[in-house]
């Protein structure tokens, strides 16, 4: 299913549908998401401690894991909501210029937007896999010179995301326009 | 094949500039995440969405074009990122199945 040819490191695994749920707390209005393998979107709202969470938006999405086939190893990629393009952000922000910038070389540039962000940098780790998502779409390509650089959340897009700017299903009907 | 000759075949009109790639096979979705996790590189995509993450999700996994069935059309925004990322699109009065019916018989597989 993942097009993986002889030569191809990483292969696409445990690929599973879902929603993406986004919720927000009633009293302080901070917002998560997270990713929901049911058949029906969850839209109860709940308590966590003195916290009241309410379902906010869904999306239909499709996650998945990438292994390794040198060493099996298989990257889980359970944090990631979606990617983002540069072409969808703001074209007076940073992203967008770094994103122009790349273009020179023919790099494409994504940033990886995760559902429960920590405060300040992000971990090592969360890096690492982002090294394996790199890989696999890279060694994919067939365009020549093109290249496909993901990057992690340094741009806090999580905080004030827009659904429509993340490549998971959401109002994907706004823009359409009939013949 | 190429998207050149998809394009003549099925007599698809063109909305970019036709950048001629070898054609790997085709997949079929309006969805953007499930292309990012089932398409190939080089497939010719199939769907009604218009959306810029479309093309995004079609660059990111470098689809070869895109065919838009019932005769969608994408906002000139979208076109232009999709000339940006040398990615045909075409449309055409076809439903999807009728569109991949013609590829079928052409030989795409």
């Amino acid at each position: 299913m993942d097009g993986a040819r002889p030569g191809h490191r990483y292969r696409m695994v445990n690929i599973r549908s879902g929603y993406v749920i986004v919720e927000h707390e009633v009293h302080s209005r901070a917002m998560r998401s997270y990713f929901s393998p049911e058949g029906v979107p969850p839209i109860e709202e709940y308590r966590e401690g003195p916290q009241i969470w309410k379902f906010t938006g869904q999306a239909q999405t499709v996650h998945f894991d990438l292994m390794d086939s040198e060493t099996g190893v298989v990257t889980r990629f359970d944090d990631l909501m979606g990617l983002v393009s540069y072409t969808a952000c703001r074209q007076d922000g940073d992203i967008y210029r770094l994103g122009e910038l790349a273009q020179e070389q023919r790099i494409w540039l994504y940033v990886a937007v995760t559902h429960r962000p920590s405060d300040g940098p992000p971990r090592a780790e969360w890096i690492e896999k982002l090294r394996v998502l790199n890989r696999y779409f890279n060694e994919r390509l067939q365009t020549p010179n093109k290249k496909i650089l993901i990057l992690p959340d340094y741009f806090g897009l999580h905080a004030e995301f827009n659904h429509g700017q993340i490549m998971a299903d959401f109002e994907l009907t706004a823009m359409e326009v009939e013949a | 094949m190429t998207t050149k000759e998809v394009a003549e075949r099925l007599e698809l009109k063109g909305l970019t500039p036709v950048f001629d790639k070898p054609v790997t096979g085709v997949y079929i979705s309006d969805m953007v995440s499930d292309v990012i996790a089932n398409a190939k590189a080089g497939n010719v995509l199939i769907t009604l969405q218009v959306h810029n993450n479309v093309i995004a999700a079609a660059n990111l996994v470098d689809i070869a074009a895109i065919v838009l069935t019932r005769g969608r059309t994408p906002a000139p925004e979208a076109s232009a990122l999709a000339e940006k990322a040398e990615i045909s699109v075409f449309s055409t009065p076809m439903d999807s199945w009728q569109v991949a019916t013609k590829l079928y018989e052409a030989g795409i597989r």
